[in-house]
């Protein structure tokens, strides 16, 4: 089969607008898989991916299509993650392809992801077909989301196809367009070969198996082959397609998608992004844009039972074969205990990690607060770099302190316009801009549903003090948010300490902006005052910032705790409930001489404190 | 060979109706069984005769015991008539008593009449202890008690004026709701009777209890540990006041007046529990019978003898559910924290000469703690609670639990 009758493509949605749907409806339509064997999305392969609706990694597929034309056309469709967390995966997905399906939900609209993620394939000059899915919806505003379409991306009327991917309803036209619009892949395969890793995984079997597209040249079974980014050199154990289980083939050629295992034991060896090429006739550049996965979140992940910290680092150990983006280092803290400190990609990165912790592994966690990398220029000039708030070096050594900033999206129905500003003064925004997205002119003024998108810059550390679920509940759930780091830049920041005690409480200690040092101390200091029990002298808890009280609530000593009553010489009953308290007091933390139970600190931690 | 003192606990397990708060191994409606349970104490108390002298001549045990005290607890035990009582009292005799035993019975001021109290006296009864509770209507409707502040008052008249001259009230406080002065009012209406002996115990939220659940479903409020604490010193201030003495947590007395039976139990001494669920120490063993009425008549209709080795075995036959072997370090244990309960404490030289072990290395890092925390006094004649460690008592005896103790629950 010719190079011409090759089509690479991807979906890019918002998530939950169909994507997922839309792929099993193509795979039906192709006959790829037949409609009884069909598991409701295929490309959805993780438990926790199918539950959340997320797509984690990009998967590929190739579907053999006999187009209308009377030529069988090969089409290789990459799903992409469709989360901000991923958006160097997702950036690495759209080289691998030349155009791509832009899905919107009837329904909602265009909305952050639907923005971002089109503005990326836009970059990679991929050609878009913008598709509008859920028209069966009794909810769906086909007309203003066309308008609206058409406004942000310049599409015609004519252009947009709409869609129930869930009735299987317009999906025809869908691979009609691809064939039409999309052009086939450049390269040459007879050129040195360029083969793009867009995704990895971990077989145990075969090793590391790097999902591929070959931009220039053939890769062969058995051949030498090797990365370019870091000249590991491995043998082609096998090579093949996935339609969608893994087909061995015994070579794949210029614009072909597929995978190759490579025997390599370790994931964070065969980097998303880097170039594979032989070592015979190797290439003399590798493909451009590859960069290492940069973590932008960090926090601490202790076992809830202590004497589960070897199996939590099993289990990170294990995550890591098939996560190459997590990173980890034992870390310790009088109050949790023994545990790791963890880097992640972002916020719902954190969140899957710890959930599959959680669920495949069967831990208990105990998360501390998130936080960002901190730049420190210290006195003496030099720069370091401090992704933990315990690390972060004393006040008088400190010159300047930068953090990560963010420039953001939010789209939302323009109703909650008021509300989302409200919001981005408490969380210290930056507003930039304000725009319809169906045009800025009066004339739309017969619909009664417009759409807005509000730019602006935010801290990074803000985002994580729970940005995400303030927006949603201000705005019933409407609006949708897209992010890209923006650079560091200097802020008024110190570290907030909680003392126990006069005894420094590790965990709890953070870096915040200093205005709102009072205010989050004095929240901290209420909740410990109502969580830790009453001991036998008075606790002061206390909230400081370089050493200076802010805040301070005393817990007061406990007065009565006795047994009343003989029970007519029942003794052992007595020693039972004695026992028993005695059993309860040996789980509690100690910090200093004060004992406080591991769920006060949990509540604490918990996320919930803006 | 000298007698050793034994305290003799009955238990019956019947009452008119269950109190709301009560958890007490007690059941309304079951009167027709109390003829064949009777019979079955009886029975039980020639079993353990025979067994106690069975058992001291085959093992390092060459006890001959004295009843010291005898005490009819409940359940509901003034539900019996006075034949009855002086029936038991007289089987009780199996073992010798000893010149001027305590004879205790527990009575329900809902249950008696001026004539019980005469002819219970000539049974050889010598002490009540009335189920009071409170002087304060409300409070005992709460309670589910089945009788009135008034009729409480004149239970104890008719008591005096058949003559009793050592009665004991049991009262409860922190209730749900309750007021300072609410407690204050039924402590000064107790005083006014001039009881010999005061037992005031702060209510406990017994699971499964209905008092228990109402406050759990926000029906009532949490009783507040603080004003608990404060009801405490008040009654201690108050009774103090009046000359008596306090001399165990929950209980104050007239100089004299102490209780005799709970002093064996505080002083972890040799007491045999009959009827269904008492619990016993006898041999070093604890152990307890079946709780059920039923169960317990049944197997005791079946039970012939109690063979030798019972205490280690219990089995199938046995009408124990509950034994705990004998085991120093827990013996040891429990007399610490039983007797840290009463004012006097532990006699570092009577704990001593029981243990043959010294009570301060054993426990030293404790002991040196809870003095620090202010919880304890030490001295060099013993140990006791200091004023603030009583309201703390569990704090203090947590830290002389033995490092691994766990009953056995027979199956
Ligand atoms: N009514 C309707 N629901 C759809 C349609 N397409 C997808 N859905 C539903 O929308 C939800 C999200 O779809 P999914 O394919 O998982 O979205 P993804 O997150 O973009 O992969 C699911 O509950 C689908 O059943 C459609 O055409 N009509
Ligand atoms: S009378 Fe005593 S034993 Fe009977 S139910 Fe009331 S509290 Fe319980």
């Amino acid at each position: 089969m010719g190079q011409n009758q090759i089509r690479n493509f991807c979906i890019i949605a918002h998530i939950d607008h169909g994507k997922s749907t839309l792929a099993d409806r193509l795979l039906e339509q192709t006959g790829t898989i037949l409609k009884r064997a069909m598991q409701k999305q295929v490309l959805d392969q993780m438990e926790l991916e199918r539950e959340r609706g997320i797509t984690i990694k990009a998967k590929a597929v190739r579907m053999p299509w006999l187009a209308p034309d009377g030529k069988v056309y090969q089409l290789n469709l990459i799903d992409t993650p469709g989360h901000v967390d991923f958006t160097y995966e997702v950036s690495r997905s759209l080289t691998a392809v030349e155009g791509a399906l832009l899905v919107v939900d009837a329904s909602q609209g265009i909305q952050a992801q639907t923005l971002a993620n089109a503005y990326a394939a836009l970059e990679h000059n991929l050609y878009l077909i913008p598709v509008i899915n859920k028209i069966d919806l009794t909810n769906a505003r086909t007309e203003e989301v066309s308008r609206e379409i058409e406004s942000v991306f310049g599409f015609n009327r004519e252009e947009i196809i709409c869609i129930s991917a869930k009735e299987g309803k317009g999906t025809d036209k869908i691979l009609n367009a691809i064939i039409r619009h999309i052009p086939p892949p450049a390269g040459s395969k007879n050129s040195p070969l360029k083969a793009l890793i867009f995704d990895s995984k971990y077989d145990s079997y075969k090793g590391v198996i790097a999902f591929i597209r070959v931009i220039d040249g053939v890769i062969k079974n058995g051949e030498n082959l090797r990365l370019m980014s870091n000249d590991i050199i491995f043998e082609s154990l096998e090579i093949g397609i996935f339609s969608p289980e893994m087909d061995a083939l015994t070579s794949l050629q210029a614009g072909e998608v597929g995978y190759v295992a490579t025997g390599l034991k370790n994931v964070t060896d065969c980097h998303v992004g880097d170039t594979i090429t032989t070592v015979i006739n190797p290439a003399f550049q590798p493909l451009s844009g590859y960069r290492e996965a940069k973590p932008m979140v960090f926090a601490g992940l202790y076992p809830i039972e202590s004497n589960e910290y070897p199996a939590l680092r099993d289990a990170l150990d294990k995550l890591k074969l098939s996560d190459a983006s997590i990173s980890y280092e034992p870390e310790s803290s009088t109050a949790l205990g023994f545990g790791f400190r963890c880097k992640f990609l972002g916020l719902l990165h954190m969140d899957i990690v710890q959930e599959r912790l959680e669920r495949e592994y069967g831990l208990r966690l105990l998360v501390t607060a998130p936080n960002v990398a901190y730049k420190v220029i210290k006195r003496d000039g030099s720069t370091i770099l401090v992704d933990n708030p315990a690390k972060l070096p004393p006040p008088q050594e400190i010159s300047e302190m930068q953090e990560p900033w963010l420039s953001a999206t939010i789209i939302t129905p323009d109703r909650y316009i008021g509300p989302v500003m409200e919001l981005l003064s408490q969380y210290r925004g930056r507003f930039e801009r304000l725009d319809y997205l169906s045009g800025n002119g009066e004339t739309e003024a017969s619909f009664s549903w417009k759409q807005v998108s509000v730019k602006f810059t935010l801290s990074m550390g803000m985002l994580l003090a729970n940005f995400y679920d303030q927006l949603k509940s201000a705005t019933q759930g409407y609006a949708s948010l897209d992010y890209t780091p923006s650079g560091y830049q200097t802020g008024h920041l110190v570290k907030l300490d909680i003392l126990v005690n006069g005894q420094q409480v590790d965990a709890l200690s953070r870096i915040v902006p200093s205005g709102i040092a009072s205010s989050e101390g004095r929240i901290l200091v209420d909740k410990l005052r109502a969580l830790i029990p009453r001991q036998l002298f008075d606790v002061a808890i206390q909230a400081a910032v370089g050493g200076k009280v802010i805040a301070r609530e005393t817990v007061k000593a406990l007065r009565k705790n006795v047994l009343a009553k003989c029970y007519g010489g029942d003794v052992s009953r007595k020693r039972k409930l004695l026992e028993k308290q005695a059993e309860g007091k040996k789980r509690l933390k100690r910090i200093g001489q004060v004992e406080i139970p591991q769920e006060a600190f949990m509540a604490v931690l918990k996320k919930n404190n803006a | 060979m000298n007698p050793v003192a034994l305290s003799l606990y009955l238990h019956f397990p019947f009452c008119l109706s269950k109190c709301s708060y009560c958890n007490f191994n007690s059941y309304a409606g079951m009167e027709r069984l109390i003829p064949d349970y009777l019979g079955a104490m009886e029975k039980e108390i020639l079993l353990w005769k025979m067994f106690a002298r069975e058992y001291s001549s085959q093992s390092s045990f060459h006890e001959e015991f004295q009843v010291e005290t005898v005490y009819f607890g409940g359940g509901t035990p003034s539900l019996l008539q006075p034949e009855q009582i002086a029936y038991v009292i007289e089987r009780c005799r199996a073992f010798p008593f000893a010149v001027a035993p305590e004879i205790t019975l527990e009575a329900n001021p809902g249950t008696v009449q001026e004539k019980f109290f005469a002819r219970i006296r000539r049974a050889g009864v010598n002490r009540l202890s009335l189920g009071a509770q409170s002087f304060n209507d409300g409070c005992l409707k709460l309670l589910g008690r089945i009788h009135s502040a008034n009729e409480a008052r004149e239970a104890f008249l008719c008591a005096r004026k058949a003559g009793f001259d050592n009665i004991n009230m049991d009262l409860i406080y922190a209730l749900p709701g309750q007021t300072m002065p609410c407690w204050q009012n039924t402590l000064e209406e107790a005083l006014r009777l001039h009881p010999e002996h005061l037992s005031l115990y702060s209510l406990t939220l017994e699971e499964g209890t209905p008092l228990a659940g109402w406050v759990k479903a926000g029906l009532l409020p949490l009783p507040d540990g603080d004003l608990a604490a404060d009801m405490y010193l008040l009654a201690e201030e108050i009774l103090d006041r009046e000359g008596y003495s306090h001399y165990e947590i929950s209980n104050w007395a007239v100089p004299g007046k102490e209780c005799r039976h709970n002093l064996a139990y505080w002083k972890n001494t040799s007491y045999l529990g009959v009827g269904a669920g008492a619990h016993s120490f006898l041999f070093g063993h604890r152990f307890a019978g079946v709780s059920s009425p039923q169960e317990y008549v049944e197997k005791l209709s079946a039970l012939e003898r109690l063979p030798p080795s019972f205490l280690e075995v219990g089995g199938e036959k046995s009408h124990l559910d509950f034994v705990e072997g004998a085991d120093v370090e827990r013996e040891m244990s429990d007399t610490v924290i039983m007797g840290l309960r009463l004012q006097e404490g532990i006699d570092l030289a009577s704990f001593a000469g029981r243990f043959q072990r010294e009570l301060l290395p054993a426990y030293r890092q404790e002991i040196e703690e809870l003095v620090e925390l202010g919880l304890l006094d030490a001295d060099e004649k013993g140990i006791r609670l200091s004023g603030r460690g009583k309201l703390l008592g569990n704090e203090v005896f947590m830290r002389f639990l033995p490092p691994n103790s766990t009953g056995s629950a027979l199956s």
